[in-house]
């Protein structure tokens, strides 16, 4: 059930109300996991026992782990026994994600290696293990909620958060509707203590919430979808395409993708706080970032921290002695595993991707923290050089494969600019959304933020006048592949 | 000097800012320039400046401040 689909509004329609006659009872937190199954099992009700195992697994290791005293030295009594929860726990956490993630990917590469050597071996596809006739298919959200649990067991490995005692708690904090399927990645710090005890009534929750969905709506139905006819008809036959229509389909995809997964964040986080739960920020203007560091700190925010506080600082503080390659190479392995998480379908397209950044990042962190470019530096240069970057890097990311993308930027210098074929209402769109957010960042924010009910009630007339003269189908969302 | 103190002389070179007055409950959202980057360069300047060393867990455990000077003073 996707949020922005009719059977996602009957569903709203019932739960909500009966969430709010349950407020004052015990039911409410049953009632709420109740919910968040139906909802998550009416994609696959078979994918609803890797949600259990996943429970059922973290909530067990937490019990073990608190009964392991915490203690950082090395030399604590229970110090290696807590290592070797948290790599056990770590490790049967990844595996289903890895299973259908890369076991496909991973077996057709090694056939290919057998048949090179000539072993007659060949391993089976792994649909062929799947019991029950389950679909060997990525599971929704399996990413998102298998991050969420790891940060669970790694925050109270580092004594940063204490074991959730309540079993239903927990399982909230794993499967919760609003962000189970795309995020934002929550930390247990944050979560579990907003299912302690339900929020108070309040219409303020309403209207924000509200206002939160329809603006997602807007971005995902009118602006991502739009952009998505212009991005798909150039990407799909690059070879045809002179310079100006690349270069412009490129931007089109960074605002495209932009819309469609910031637009769903806005639906998660207004769905959250129409049932009085607060969900992170995951998108600050993105492109409006001065360095490609302050770009993830404005990109799918909730993921950059993850990947920051769990992979790159453990790296990075490993390699400590070995002060400036050490930080390149915890950035590179750092958003390489940011590529391969995003692998769908086709593999090097995506590699590329992360390098890149983490390449990038590597080569900049240094300058884009001197005094130098910090003040000196023009602001609209560092951003025009930033967003020219990032488009760089997507267009590895929106190409079917490698060659079609170094196609695309061999075009985009070589290709003529004669009769180009430009769309005005995209360029219209992404100029007036750069607008929007370069406003965000004066002293007009304010006034933006207090007019946000007007904006969104605007935006959902606009909506319904271009839902009813369009026929194009808004389709999935697209990161729900990862 | 006392350890607080030598700290607090490590944070201003290390930040590049003589104003920086600590305090336990600081945390990196406290002091500008102060992000998991610059973090590494602040530990290895206080490893130095102590002569000690921390373990990779126990610079994960850091909340703020505090924990840091704690940490130091276990080992001093």
């Amino acid at each position: 059930m996707l949020f922005h689909t009719y059977p996602f509004i009957i569903f709203l329609a019932i739960v909500l109300p009966l969430f709010y006659l349950l407020r004052k009872t015990k039911l409410w937190l049953p009632f709420l996991l109740a919910s968040s199954y139906v909802f998550y099992g009416m994609l696959n009700p078979w994918f609803l026992l890797l949600v259990l195992y996943i429970t059922l697994l973290n909530y067990a290791i937490g019990i073990v782990m608190s009964r392991l005293p915490f203690d950082p030295e090395p030399g604590a009594p229970f110090y290696r026994k807590q290592i070797f929860w948290l790599w056990l726990g770590v490790f049967a956490d990844i595996w289903p994600l890895a299973f259908f993630k890369y076991a496909r990917f991973f077996n057709e590469n090694l056939n290919a290696v057998f048949g090179w050597v000539h072993i007659p071996f060949r391993l089976p596809d792994p649909s062929v293990i799947m019991p029950f006739g389950i679909p060997y298919l990525l599971p929704a959200g399996i990413s998102f909620f298998t991050f969420q649990a790891l940060s669970y067991l790694i925050d109270l490995y580092l004594g940063k958060i204490e074991r959730e005692r309540n079993l239903l708690r927990f399982a909230n904090f794993v499967c919760f509707f609003p962000n189970v399927l795309m995020g934002p990645i929550e930390r247990a710090g944050h979560m579990l203590p907003q299912f302690e005890r339900p929020a108070a009534f309040r219409l303020k929750n309403f209207t924000d919430g509200l206002s939160l969905f329809l603006i997602g709506l807007f971005k995902k139905l009118a602006l991502a979808s739009y952009l998505q006819i212009f991005v798909d008809r150039v990407y799909d036959n690059p070879g045809d395409c002179g310079a100006p229509e690349l270069i412009l389909a490129t931007i089109a995809f960074g605002w495209q993708i932009y819309f469609d997964f910031s637009g769903y964040s806005d639906m998660a986080r207004g769905v959250a706080r129409l049932f009085g739960f607060n969900l992170v920020l995951n998108f600050n203007n993105p492109y409006l970032a001065t360095g490609i560091g302050d770009f993830w700190r404005r990109w799918h925010m909730s993921f950059s921290r993850w990947i920051l506080d769990y992979i790159f600082m453990p790296l990075q503080l490993m390699w400590r002695n070995w002060p400036s390659w050490g930080t390149a190479a915890a950035l590179v392995v750092t958003f390489l595993f940011s590529g391969v998480w995003h692998v769908a379908g086709v593999f090097w397209t995506y590699i590329v991707w992360g390098l890149l950044h983490g390449f990038g990042l590597a080569a900049t962190n240094q300058l884009e923290r001197s005094k130098y470019y910090r003040k000196n530096v023009p602001t609209w240069i560092k951003r025009a050089g930033t967003f020219a970057f990032v488009s760089f890097a997507w267009i590895f990311f929106r190409a079917h494969t490698i060659d079609d993308a170094l196609l695309i930027v061999k075009r985009i210098f070589i290709a003529p600019w004669s009769n180009p074929h430009i769309a005005g209402l995209i360029i219209a769109i992404i100029i007036l959304a750069w607008i929007y957010q370069i406003l965000h960042e004066t002293r007009w924010r304010e006034t933006l933020a207090r007019t946000s009910w007007a904006w969104s009630a605007a935006l959902a007339v606009l909506l319904v006048v271009i839902l009813c003269f369009s026929s194009s189908g808004s389709g999935a969302f697209i990161y729900l592949q990862f | 000097m006392t350890p607080m103190e030598r700290l607090e002389k490590v944070f201003r070179v290390v930040f590049d800012d003589d104003e920086i007055a600590l305090r336990p409950e600081m945390t990196a959202n406290d002091v500008d320039g102060w992000d998991s980057l610059s973090h590494t360069n602040l530990i290895l300047s206080v490893e130095k400046e102590f002569g000690i060393k921390f373990n990779q867990r126990e610079l994960l455990t850091f909340k703020n401040v505090g924990d840091l000077l704690r940490s130091i003073e276990s080992k001093l």
